[in-house]
């Protein structure tokens, strides 16, 4: 079957992919398509700016509902820079981290406080 | 009538605490007449802080009055439209180097963006920039604007800034007036973590008290970017001031907290670093 070709200029409506709401417009589509075990691509032509805040909520809680394996296998970007690459990049790993361990908040908090990790 | 002069603002330290004193002597005023003047300098930027100050004593019904402003920072405050708020005339700015004072509610982002686009992106007054440049100061000031309207609960944030042609930099300026992040972070996770504490987990990253969504890459971002840039950031939020630049960390209390969180932003124009290089990725990689 054909992947799914996801524009995000299109769903966000301009160029200026900052704001967290927007992520969550282009999040529902990606999921909807993971859901019913279809490949994704997702295309940035046109977009000309990128926040993590937008990445986050896009991309980053894939994470929340489907596997690392999934994703990898299930998704692909397109029209991308390489600093915007970076961007997701960091944004996928600390999404990863994020979800792997629920009690990692909790001991950098700890630590910024000087206690012992519980 | 209560009289107040505000005496040589500028983001430093003690200017701040000077307006957080000013915030305090009047902040469980109701129904009053709250003159203000002016003496010697005030920082355009500074607008931003004030706005929301001002915003807050305007909510007890306390009238607002701005007067006696010596000529060299009437020009300003009324060229970058913050005493157009206070009963004074708009005026045409020509030979501009303010970037506007704006009052904008956390959802208008839109509104904000485009902003960011007419006044940093597209002036034919800013110092020449490479283009990677502008968009690495653009997005930056998009992540602030989103954490601010994310975390903060304010009603409004209060927008500045101004170039400085010969020094070679942009300050921009972001406030609210909402929880803070001490006591965002504290409630979010049952802690009990100083202001400046709190400042610095925000600032590392991957740090973030949203449920559910993973996060807090914004302000590790920009304290990266910052660091290459040459430039500065201050971070003020309840008693706490963190700032840093080349000339390294400084993280000290004011005496009395203020209602809501400033960021104080300066980039360098005559960054040469090249930032539309990076490493190829690839989605093997990424994912």
């Amino acid at each position: 079957m054909e992947p799914v070709n996801i524009q995000v200029y299109s769903i966000v409506g301009n160029s200026l992919c900052v704001d967290a709401e927007d992520g969550q417009r282009v999040f529902d589509q990606i999921s909807q398509a993971l859901k019913a075990n279809l490949t994704v691509v997702v295309s940035f032509l046109n977009v000309e700016m990128l926040t993590s805040a937008f990445l986050n909520t896009a991309i980053g809680q894939l994470y929340r509902d489907f596997s690392e394996e999934v994703i990898k296998k299930s998704l692909t970007t397109k029209d991308l820079s390489n600093v915007d690459k970076a961007l997701l990049k960091r944004v996928v790993k600390t999404a990863k981290m994020y979800y792997k361990d629920p009690t990692w908040m909790e001991q950098t908090l700890s630590e910024i406080t000087g206690e012992n990790s519980k | 009538m209560n009289k107040f002069i505000l005496k040589d603002i500028n983001a430093s330290f003690e200017s701040y605490q000077q307006l957080i004193e000013f915030y305090k002597e009047n902040e469980s005023k109701y129904f009053k007449t709250i003159e203000i003047s002016f003496e010697k300098w005030f920082g355009a930027n500074m607008s931003s802080v004030l706005g929301g100050i001002l915003d807050i004593l305007s909510n007890n019904l306390n009238s607002i009055i701005i007067k006696d402003i010596p000529d060299n920072i009437q020009r300003i405050i009324q060229k970058n439209g913050f005493l157009a708020y206070y009963g004074y005339p708009k005026t045409i700015d020509f030979n501009n180097t303010t970037i506007k004072y704006q009052k904008l509610k956390p959802n208008d982002g839109t509104f904000f963006n485009h902003y960011i686009m007419n006044e940093l992106l597209e002036r034919s007054e800013l110092p020449k920039m490479s283009n990677p440049l502008k968009k690495k100061i653009a997005e930056s000031i998009y992540e602030l604007f989103a954490n601010a309207k994310m975390h903060s609960k304010t009603k409004f944030v209060y927008t500045c800034g101004q170039f400085f042609p010969q020094k070679k930099l942009i300050e921009i300026t972001i406030t609210d007036t909402g929880i803070g992040f001490k006591n965002k972070i504290n409630s979010r996770f049952g802690r009990d973590l100083t202001a400046i504490q709190a400042i610095e987990w925000a600032i590392s990253t991957g740090h973030t008290t949203k449920q559910g969504i993973s996060g807090g890459i914004g302000l590790s971002i920009l304290k990266e970017f910052i660091e290459k840039n040459n430039g500065k950031i201050q971070i003020v939020s309840d008693n706490g001031f963190y700032q840093f630049s080349s000339n390294g960390l400084v993280k000290k209390s004011f005496s009395l907290p203020f209602p809501g969180s400033i960021i104080n932003v300066q980039f360098r124009t005559d960054d040469i670093f090249e930032y539309g290089l990076s490493d190829e990725e690839n989605d093997e990689s990424i994912f």
